[in-house]
């Protein structure tokens, strides 16, 4: 379990994180989502003590990570996949973490078999891909078979592979009873992995509950229909709060209508309907409706998207 | 039975905080796993047993000095040693914690040392017992195979001899705490290439700098505070009935220079600790 109560860093004048309140519970995998310069490394960082808090605090199972008597017995960390001496082989990589908490030679094998890495234990961490990386720090995290998990990006640079044992791993630590907080910038692995969700932007907490809530608050599901006669379509559901907007294949989206208040309103006035379904958000619609006003490094529109609108 | 003793242990292996011990073995699993220490280690052997070597064959042919010295004999192989291992055995010190900024292993490291300190303190340990032995290895190799050369000319300083065995030890113990020395420095500058220049200056050019300064009493302390100077007088045999410390003459006695060189490594390491411990990993 991870509390984080009013946590605060600043920079300077800058506010990194702006007094975030959050809990971690145990049993579930919680995503972590914000867009770049958001604070999500910064909180983790300031969880396990590698960055002190401006103000506030953030335990891990009750303590400061800090006042853990054997923190990696306890929490298991990935930060940056690349933390680790170029010229020393991913073997003597893991056993000198290992042997700061007595963990012997057998349980470093043993991590090892169990991320992939038995095949390169002898090679230099210099040569190994990002991905090969990820799997280093991922054994690293798990090497004192620790109750809580804290991944920052896990998957990237992973292959398709890597993605799915990843994803298996996670959810089997969390049935286990384990918890497990996880960011990662793709929504499509984060759609597949979390039950739980805690979105950042500029240091605050714009949502935190199950995924579904987080989905279906940020976005609103509408009916699309494809017809011939959409004038008369329009006309017909026309009522204050129904709001329709074209798509650029022609297709309309309905709000505020459910698919049988389509399709009878449709019917009554003689109007064919080729397709109708029911859209539903998704994870991505939430993210950047929720980021839409905190995101701090946002791209230029590409030329030609403002005159199309 | 059996998986209630396991999760026995296992709450035990939690809530019990692992030994110091544990964190020097660690060290030394890192020091000992790349090839660089080992360069560095076989640089100071090779250097100082070659320098005592190739001062000892050319003694004929660059003058046998008519009045035996056990001071000079020693000086002589000593120097390779001290001069040259010095340097290395700071750079070691500071490599040991700088490369873990420069590649992002330090995360490793206080991740599993979140008090920061023990990790500090294992890591000077650890480069200081393993410098000493070698740079022991290197001064008493160097003094053992160039013995009989100066034999033949009278010149020999027997392990008996007053002031010979402490200046063996001494300049074994110098590398050592220059290695100690490194590790504060490292976690002070967080870069290798950085702290290296710094050993570089203290050890080697300050000392020729302070020599060519303006004679006063400011370039005179300046000159015996020096690390390399106060390193070199515990690498030597001083003259009989030499006082403690004379800085206008610039004498600096084997116990003066210790003194000063173990007050450069507190510093240092009281440095490193406050940087360690107050800063943002």
């Amino acid at each position: 379990m991870i509390r984080v109560r009013s946590l605060t860093k600043t920079y300077g004048r800058k506010v990194a994180v702006h007094g975030i309140d959050f809990t971690v519970e145990p049993g579930r995998v919680t995503g972590f989502l914000g867009p770049n310069g958001a604070g999500k490394s910064t909180t983790m960082r300031m969880i396990v003590g590698l960055d002190r808090p401006t103000s506030g605090t953030a335990e891990v199972n009750g303590r400061p990570y800090r006042e853990l008597p054997a923190p990696l017995r306890e929490v298991g960390v990935l930060l940056d996949a690349r933390a680790a001496h170029r010229r020393r082989t991913a073997y003597k990589h893991l056993l000198s973490i290992a042997a700061t908490h007595r963990i012997g030679a057998p349980r470093v094998r043993e991590v090892m078999g169990l991320t992939g890495l038995e095949a390169v234990a002898d090679k230099r961490v210099g040569g190994f891909s990002l991905g090969m990386g990820q799997r280093l720090g991922i054994a690293a995290a798990l090497l004192g078979d620790p109750q809580t998990i804290i991944l920052d990006e896990p998957v990237n640079g992973l292959d398709p592979e890597g993605i799915l044992w990843i994803r298996g791993l996670l959810r089997r630590l969390a049935a286990e009873g384990r918890t497990v907080l996880l960011s990662s910038h793709l929504m499509s692995e984060m759609t597949q992995t979390a039950d739980h969700l805690i979105v950042i932007g500029q240091g605050r907490i714009l949502a935190d509950g199950p995924m579904r809530e987080v989905v279906a608050g940020a976005t609103r599901s509408a009916v699309r229909v494809r017809t011939r006669d959409a004038d008369r379509l329009i006309t017909a559901i026309a009522a204050p709060e129904v709001t329709v907007s074209t798509r650029p294949d022609g297709a309309l989206d309905i709000t505020s209508l459910t698919a049988e208040q389509v399709a009878d309103a449709a019917a009554a006035s003689g109007v064919v309907l080729y397709e109708i379904t029911t859209v539903a958000g998704s994870l991505e619609d939430a993210y950047l409706s929720l980021t839409a006003g905190a995101v701090e490094y946002r791209s230029a529109p590409a030329a030609g998207e403002g005159a199309v609108r | 039975m059996t998986s209630l003793a396991t999760k026995a242990h296992r709450a035990d292996a939690r809530t019990r905080r692992p030994p110091f011990s544990a964190t020097l073995r660690s060290e030394w699993i890192k020091l000992t796993s790349l090839p660089s220490s080992f360069l560095a280690l076989g640089g100071i052997l090779a250097v100082g047993l070659g320098g005592a070597l190739f001062l000892a064959l050319t003694l004929e042919s660059s003058g046998v000095p008519s009045v035996p010295s056990i001071e000079r004999t020693m000086g002589e192989v000593t120097i390779g040693t001290v001069v040259v291992g010095q340097i290395i055995a700071g750079i070691l010190g500071v490599m040991s914690i700088g490369a873990e900024y420069s590649s992002g292993a330090i995360q490793s490291t206080l991740l599993a040392s979140p008090t920061r300190l023990r990790a500090l303190w294992a890591k000077a340990i650890v480069a200081f017992g393993v410098v000493t032995v070698v740079a022991l290895v290197t001064v008493f190799g160097s003094w053992a195979a160039t013995y009989p050369l100066y034999a033949q000319f009278g010149l020999d300083a027997p392990l008996g001899a007053p002031g010979v065995l402490p200046a063996l030890l001494g300049a074994a113990a110098y590398l050592g705490l220059c290695a100690a020395f490194g590790v504060g420095l490292g976690a002070v500058v967080r870069s290798t290439t950085a702290g290296a220049i710094i050993v570089f200056i203290v050890t080697l050019l300050g000392p020729v700098l302070t020599s060519v300064l303006p004679y006063s009493l400011f370039s005179r302390v300046l000159r015996v505070m020096l690390l390399g100077n106060a390193g070199d007088a515990m690498a030597r045999v001083a003259p009989e009935g030499a006082p403690f410390l004379d800085v206008w003459a610039g004498h600096i006695s084997a116990e003066a220079g210790a003194l000063f060189v173990c007050l450069w490594v507190a510093a240092a390491l009281t440095a490193g600790a406050v940087a360690l411990t107050k800063r943002d990993a």
